[in-house]
């Protein structure tokens, strides 16, 4: 079998058993969602040029929190050492994780805009804003795999993760941002942002597939 | 006792060997001698640009003496800030190819001082904005790109500090954040630029009654003196940051020999 396949069977296998990540992810971004509604009163006023936006940060802020433990079990128990003696190119090792990463966020999304179409009785679940939504995960998924290889400082990295891919996904949250709008109907503009969000998600994968043989190197 | 070994025969240089020897020859004894050099050229010519900027330069007829913080301004932006992060990104690349840690020192020392002219910049700019625009700051495409530029790289100057001087693992990581970084420039460029636009055109080239001969002699000046001042301070810096490994590694070795 495809040793790439296998570590994503792993990770998957390994996710599903062990649920307080995913389910502390899930809620976290539930929680998020609903704090929006509150801070912003998202049922008083016309709400949907602003609905974009709040399904982006969320995603956003989701995305940076589950990615940033990518590598943690590994670390925990020392695999890592392990598997990249193992006849696998770390290609494949940031391939894997980056796949499942990606897979775990978009059924947490998936939720997301079920729950948001709900509440806000809007459809977001149309086939041009999910085509966004998985090309966007795809882009930040690639880019916070990447790094969330910053070692074993936990500490420090918790702290700083956010602080370090935030800035660079800042061309993502805008493309993604204004792409959705447009998926949903509103004026913003004739730029191709779905074209930028589409090289945005080449451009962190090329570097992810580039960059991670050098970070995890010993 | 012979001096060469008869087995052995004398190695002819390459072209490119010679090249390289005769390049060599031509930019060392300027290297070596930066300490002079470099302090020297920048007190000159940042003489000549004050000189130029306060008194030379004539009057803007618009915008007035506010203007004559453009010619800071625009080396700070262009050189300070984009060559300090491009000699960042090149160190950086050669760290990870020769996993020699000076290179870390050196992107770390380009990136102290492109994060300081970007600091710079914003300042001469909101200087600026608030009498001509009538606000300090609006989100407009180049000055949300240099304030996200800004972020970029003041979280690289964090992580790698949470770290010691010579931890590999860290200069790795951080080396390879500068990288992706600075290569998502061009995107972070186009993304804020789609997203709205105020900033005043670039004057030197498109402007139809065109800038008077004066001013752009003393904005020469001034990008010779960013520049000198800008190799200056990272060359201080780097060589401050060596200095630090070097002092790490001395403490590790008589740590060592304590305990032994």
């Amino acid at each position: 079998m495809n040793p790439m396949l296998t570590l994503i069977r792993k990770d998957l296998q390994l996710t599903w058993r062990d649920r307080s990540n995913w389910l502390s992810a899930l809620s976290f971004a539930c929680i998020s969602l609903l704090i929006y509604s509150f801070a912003f009163d998202l049922v008083a006023t016309d709400l949907k040029p602003l609905l974009p936006g709040v399904l982006w940060t969320t995603f956003l802020f989701v995305g940076v929190f589950a990615s940033s433990q990518s590598f943690q079990r590994e670390w925990d128990s020392d695999v890592l050492d392990a598997l990249m003696l193992a006849p696998i190119s770390p290609t494949a090792i940031y391939l894997g994780k980056a796949l499942t990463n990606v897979i775990s966020l978009l059924a947490i999304e998936l939720v997301l805009l079920l729950l948001s179409t709900m509440l806000f009785d809007t459809a977001f679940l149309t086939a041009e804003l999910i085509l966004v939504v998985v090309i966007g995960t795809i882009g930040y998924i690639s880019l916070t795999t990447l790094l969330s290889t910053l070692g074993t400082r936990a500490r420090a990295r918790s702290m700083l993760f956010p602080v370090l891919a935030l800035p660079l996904l800042i061309p993502l949250l805008i493309a993604g941002v204004r792409a959705s709008s447009a998926a949903m109907d509103e004026p913003i503009g004739s730029a191709p942002w779905i074209l930028l969000l589409t090289v945005f998600a080449i451009w962190s994968t090329a570097s992810g597939l580039l960059l991670f043989p050098l970070a995890v190197k010993r | 006792m012979s001096a060469t070994s008869p087995d052995i025969p004398e190695a002819r240089p390459s072209r490119l060997q010679a090249l390289f020897t005769f390049l060599l020859r031509a930019v060392l004894p300027v290297y070596q001698r930066r300490w002079v050099l470099l302090p020297a050229l920048t007190g000159v010519m940042m003489m000549a640009m004050l000189v130029g900027a306060v008194l030379a330069a004539p009057r803007e007829v618009v915008e007035g003496d506010v203007q004559r913080l453009m010619y800071l301004h625009v080396p700070s932006a262009t050189i300070g800030t984009y060559f300090s992060f491009l000699i960042t990104a090149v160190a950086s690349a050669i760290f990870l190819m020769s996993r020699d840690i000076r290179w870390d020192a050196v992107a770390r020392a380009a990136a102290t001082v492109g994060v300081l002219f970007t600091i710079f910049t914003l300042a001469t700019g909101a200087i600026w904005g608030k009498p001509i625009w009538g606000v300090y700051w609006s989100w407009d495409a180049r000055l949300t790109s240099t304030l996200v530029l800004l972020l970029i790289y003041t979280a690289y100057l964090l992580a790698r500090s949470v770290a010691g001087p010579n931890d590999e693992q860290a200069a790795r990581y951080t080396a390879i954040f500068a990288l992706v970084g600075f290569l998502d420039i061009p995107l972070i460029h186009f993304s804020v630029d789609w997203w709205r636009t105020l900033h005043p055109q670039r004057i030197i080239f498109n402007t139809r009654p065109a800038v008077p001969n004066e001013m752009l002699f003393v904005l020469l000046v001034a990008f010779l003196a960013i520049t000198f001042l800008m190799l200056w301070l990272i060359a201080l810096r780097s060589d401050s940051e060596q200095l630090a490994q070097r002092t790490d590694r001395m403490r590790m070795y008589l740590d060592q020999r304590g305990n032994n």
